[in-house]
């Protein structure tokens, strides 16, 4: 019976190719749309995360902190908030004196003025401006610690930016999964339309419902499904193409493209019920 | 198996069956006889529950109209097997598919099952020659000889007919009716509803009913029952005839 239902859904096809043809199109036109939008969030987001990793916090210590205290804030923070990294006033100087590069400028210091500091990476799920604001407020309560620095503007410049990527590919993503359930919709339609007597005598001659609307089911799937698979394609090669000229952009991950292609599958059985329970019960007396 | 009880159906401002109370029980052959637009076709189409009443109750089977779902609908049509006028096969299959496509929606017979059934059709009704031809390359009397075929594949325990002789020219209509008396004999309950005497006159053993204006009535032309309102069929007074 389902190979009956795949070579009725093959017969339709070949029947009402310029129908299932201009589906075909308008769908992969929505899905190289939504793809070339999580193709940029997925690079933006891997680019963000890749400049969070790098995030630090440095926690400037006062002066007269012992070395037992120093160790107990180190421990305590190591603990609670992620990797901590000791830097000596020398250290701090000496770094400071790599930057520089001329020491001539540096001989009018007679003291070292930098303080000593522990940095700390934090762990990830710290790593947005709220939690980070708040982990410093946190971090500066320790009578240990003179000042905390962290680019709070750049973080949450940059967390907003994120934000602003997943809000935009949510939108996007609605926008097209309404125009695939559209195209479908208004394909099965008109397909069903289009072979009304067929549907009729098969509604006389005692058929349900289901087994009138199985092979444009399956059609409506094989057309996602094709959509889908050309608009990876087409997402590939673009890909590549930039790849060669922009190092690390990079393509989607596989679970994505089983979702995408699953999503696209999914709306297209979707659209065609929604298609189907209105046209059958318009058609089939 | 068929009981209308009081049925009528209005179309407008137009009766179309008015108060038409009749019964068949398996294995019966009844013929209605009426001219265009008396309203056979209405009474098939009530059958098969394209159209409801607008009174009375139509009982086929343990199926009675009212709002039965398009799920119940579709098994009361798998259990009938119905003949058209104008064929109704699909221009796009052979014959063989055709056939096919109704063994398929009876659900009743797995995939190998399929080919046995379609030819066991064919051959009844002598098109096995013709299984790989497309409608359009048959002549009238082939096309109903295949739309037969596709009444009778699932052995129905009633076949409708709906003016099977009606585009056939004398020999086909022969054929035809010799096809469908031979189907009856072998068990089938048939309904037949037709516009020509010659047609109800083929079958010897049949009831013919009468049908004029959505009525039924004898042969002079009275109506064949006097419903009271508030008379069941059983009580209602035969005028003449009747079953």
């Amino acid at each position: 019976m389902h190979l009956f239902y795949l070579r009725e859904a093959a017969r339709s096809f070949r029947q009402h190719r310029g129908l299932a043809y201009t589906a075909i199109f308008s769908l992969t036109a929505a899905l190289i749309l939504s793809g070339l939008l999580l193709l940029l969030t997925h690079n933006a987001k891997a680019t963000l995360d890749l400049m969070g990793d790098r995030r630090e916090m440095v926690i400037y210590l006062r002066d007269d902190v012992t070395p037992g205290h120093r160790d107990q804030l180190m421990g305590r923070l190591s603990d609670l908030y992620g990797t901590v990294t000791y830097v000596s006033k020398e250290q701090a100087w000496d770094e400071f004196s790599r930057q520089v590069g001329d020491p001539s400028l540096l001989e009018a210091v007679d003291d070292n003025p930098l303080p000593a500091s522990i940095r700390l990476k934090l762990k990830p799920e710290l790593l947005d401006h709220v939690r980070m604001e708040e982990t410093a407020r946190q971090v500066a309560q320790f009578p240990e610690v003179e000042d905390v620095r962290y680019g709070a503007e750049w973080v949450r410049r940059l967390d907003d930016l994120g934000a602003s990527l997943t809000r935009g590919s949510w939108a996007v993503g609605v926008v097209v999964a309404l125009a695939i359930v559209f195209i479908v919709y208004n394909t099965i339609r008109l397909t069903v339309l289009a072979r009304r007597p067929q549907v009729e005598i098969m509604s006389r001659l005692g058929a349900t419902d289901g087994f009138i609307a199985a092979p444009f089911v399956i059609e409506a799937v094989f057309e996602a499904a094709l959509a889908a698979g050309i608009a990876l394609a087409v997402l590939f090669g673009l890909q590549q193409a930039l790849a060669a000229r922009v190092i690390g952009v990079v393509f989607l991950p596989t679970t994505w493209v089983i979702g995408f292609v699953g999503a696209a599958i999914g709306l297209g059985c979707l659209a065609s019920a929604l298609a189907l329970s209105r046209v059958l019960r318009a058609v089939g007396p | 198996m068929i009981t209308f009880d009081r049925v009528s159906r209005r179309f407008g401002e137009r009766m179309a069956l008015d108060a038409v109370s009749w019964h068949m029980d398996e294995g019966d052959c009844v013929v209605f006889h009426g001219h265009s637009g008396a309203g056979k076709t209405t009474l098939l189409r009530l059958i098969t529950h394209e159209i409801q009443p607008t009174t009375g109750t139509v009982a086929v089977g343990t199926f009675r109209s009212g709002r039965l779902s398009r799920t119940h609908r579709a098994l009361l049509r798998r259990t009938l097997g119905i003949i058209y006028e104008d064929f109704r096969l699909l221009n796009d299959r052979t014959v063989f598919e055709n056939v096919a496509l109704a063994v398929r929606i009876a659900g009743r017979f797995a995939e190998d099952e399929v080919v046995p059934r379609v030819m066991y059709g064919l051959e009844e009704v002598g098109l096995q020659l013709k299984q790989h031809s497309y409608p359009a390359e048959l002549s009238a009397g082939e096309k109903q000889r295949c739309a037969i075929a596709r009444a009778i594949v699932n052995r129905p325990a009633v076949i409708l007919a709906d003016e099977p002789t009606g585009a056939l020219e004398k020999r086909s209509q022969d054929d035809v009716l010799g096809l469908l008396r031979r189907i009856h004999e072998e068990g089938a309950a048939l309904l037949l509803v037709t516009t020509r005497a010659e047609v109800a006159a083929a079958f010897s053993g049949a009831r013919v009913l009468l049908l004029e204006d959505g009525k039924l009535v004898d042969q002079s032309g009275r109506p064949l029952f006097r419903v009271e309102t508030g008379a069941s069929p059983q009580a209602a007074e035969p005028a003449a005839g009747g079953f």
